[in-house]
């Protein structure tokens, strides 16, 4: 569904990305774990288009992507979480949902998308009118990722949702993501808490320095020691 | 009693237009970080637009009004923006701030040299009758400026709050990252903002010029008291400039007739030392956070 093909690509000078190459399935979850700096972020910001590559391509289903502006990629059914907080704080629930479609031009499509995602996420019709800034951490990133949903996104790119979330928080962001992934929404996502993620995953991919080293079944990197090395501060063999 | 309701009502008139300038000054800064210390030779300058208009171009005060909304958006909006805050923006606050003093001086300067340095009659938008409210004898001109200033503020929030377009401004003032993420046009919003703070300072030059008549030196009072007021309210709120403005109009006044008129402009200044060291975020404002 997604594939990257050779991308260099940084800030400023600095080359975050080294040739980085992988491809994922429809409708499955992909985790990217890897040590700090190893460009899992920049890799988002690369597909999206918040960030310029320098080479490579970038192809969505066969269509060339590279490049495109975040308005582009969001009318080819890319939804993207970035880490953090990503609410208009002093907004309604209703109007951050309401902004997350403004790129439609169907608003009329966009007003029942609303009310789709608030019957999947039954917390936010409850504070529909709320501030986002007064939801509970786990719920302001429920309202992300019912947000990012607005459009019927094909690919969401996550970026460490677990991050500042309660282990129950962390439970319930995971089971959301698995019920998109059963209908049929392809997840890439980026993961601190890698034995989580992996364990919830259909696959994973391990970034060192810019370059994919491995992609794998997930469980089975789970249980492979040089994926404990590598999270120890060790470098990978270059393979054969 | 009827001598305070007449200063009530002429300070909030004037606190009214103090508002106007002071939500320019919030509401540039919410959009694009951006403090433009020309924003009192902003509010200075439309009446010389209209004026232009009305003595070299022939126009009735109605459609010099007009020319001087265009004139406004463009040069005080558009050209702004574009010329001075895109350019030097990325390098940070300060280079702005000093950008945004010369184009004052400038502004003023070239108003002094190129229309006049004496203070200019300005038409009155209203009647100067005076009616009685309460048993205070309270000029027509007051209640209007205050009612149409008020106005403008309450379409301003509609705006905002009511729009499609006035949430999206608002989703690119609180997080313009992620604005842009959702496929909002950040940019076309910024520039809105700018625009909107040209209309807003047409207005308030429109209704302060028949009082203090149109006088190139006009945005150096006009300016300090609305930033002031933007920091009494609240910085980062809008409704925080309004309360500001509002505030310093009436304690001016009061402070004039019942303390001392010598000592009246110190009046907001006291006010703002005393906001800053118990309050620092202003009446209505919200603490900000930085990373560094």
């Amino acid at each position: 569904m997604l594939e990257l093909k050779d991308i260099f690509g940084g800030y400023g000078k600095m080359t975050i990305l080294n040739g980085t190459s992988f491809k994922i399935d429809r409708g499955t979850i992909t985790t990217v774990i890897g040590p700090n700096g190893a460009g899992k972020s920049t890799v988002f910001k690369a597909i999206f288009g918040l960030l310029r590559i320098r080479s490579g391509q970038i192809l969505l289903d066969g269509t060339n992507v590279t490049s495109n502006t975040p308005a582009r990629m969001l009318s080819h059914g890319v939804s993207y979480v970035p880490q953090g907080r990503n609410l208009f704080p002093m907004l309604s629930v209703r109007h951050n949902l309401e902004i997350g479609g403004i790129s439609s031009p169907d608003q009329a499509k966009i007003r029942r998308r609303i009310d789709a995602v608030m019957d999947q996420f039954p917390i936010l019709r409850e504070k529909a009118d709320s501030q986002a800034i007064t939801l509970s951490g786990g719920q302001q990133k429920q309202l992300e990722i019912a947000r990012a949903l607005l459009l019927e996104p094909r690919l969401i790119l996550i970026d460490e949702p677990s991050i500042g979330l309660s282990p129950q928080m962390i439970n319930e962001t995971f089971r959301t993501l698995i019920r998109l992934r059963d209908e049929g929404v392809t997840i890439l996502m980026v993961e601190q808490n890698a034995k989580a993620a992996l364990a919830m995953s259909d696959y994973g991919l391990v970034l060192e320095q810019g370059r994919a080293r491995m992609y794998d079944k997930a469980d089975k990197l789970l249980h492979d020691p040089r994926v404990g090395q590598l999270f120890l501060g060790a470098h990978l063999e270059e393979e054969a | 009693m009827t001598e305070f309701i007449q200063l009530l009502i002429s300070g909030l008139a004037t606190g009214s237009i103090y508002a106007l300038a002071a939500i320019g000054f919030t509401l540039l800064w919410q959009a694009s970080q951006t403090i433009n210390f020309a924003q009192g030779e902003f509010v200075m300058l439309p009446a010389f637009f209209v004026l232009a208009g009305m003595h070299f171009l022939g126009l009735g005060f109605g459609p010099a009004i007009l020319l001087a909304l265009v004139a406004s958006l463009l040069i005080l909006g558009l050209t702004f923006k574009r010329v001075i805050i895109d350019p030097l923006l990325p390098h940070g606050v300060l280079p702005v701030v000093i950008a945004t003093i010369a184009l004052g001086i400038l502004m003023k300067e070239s108003v002094k040299q190129f229309y006049s340095a004496e203070a200019q009659p300005f038409p009155a938008l209203f009647s100067e009758r005076t009616i009685t409210v309460l048993g205070a004898v309270v000029s027509v001109q007051d209640i209007a400026v205050l009612l149409i200033s008020l106005s403008a503020v309450g379409l301003l929030q509609f705006f905002l709050t009511g729009t499609k377009t006035g949430r999206c401004m608002q989703a690119t003032a609180q997080n313009p990252a992620v604005a842009e993420i959702l496929g909002v046009n950040v940019k076309r919003m910024i520039l809105y903002t700018f625009l909107i703070n040209a209309a807003l300072a047409l207005l308030a030059s429109v209704l302060i010029s028949p009082i203090y008549l149109a006088k190139f030196n006009n945005g150096e009072t006009l300016g300090l008291i609305a930033f002031i007021a933007a920091i009494v309210g609240g910085f980062n709120q809008i409704r925080g400039a309004i309360a500001g403005g509002l505030l310093i109009g009436v304690i001016d006044n009061l402070a004039a007739a019942y303390v001392s008129a010598q000592y009246r402009s110190a009046i907001p200044l006291i006010l703002l030392i005393i906001i800053i060291l118990i309050r620092p975020q202003g009446l209505l404002g919200k603490a900000e956070g930085r990373t560094v």
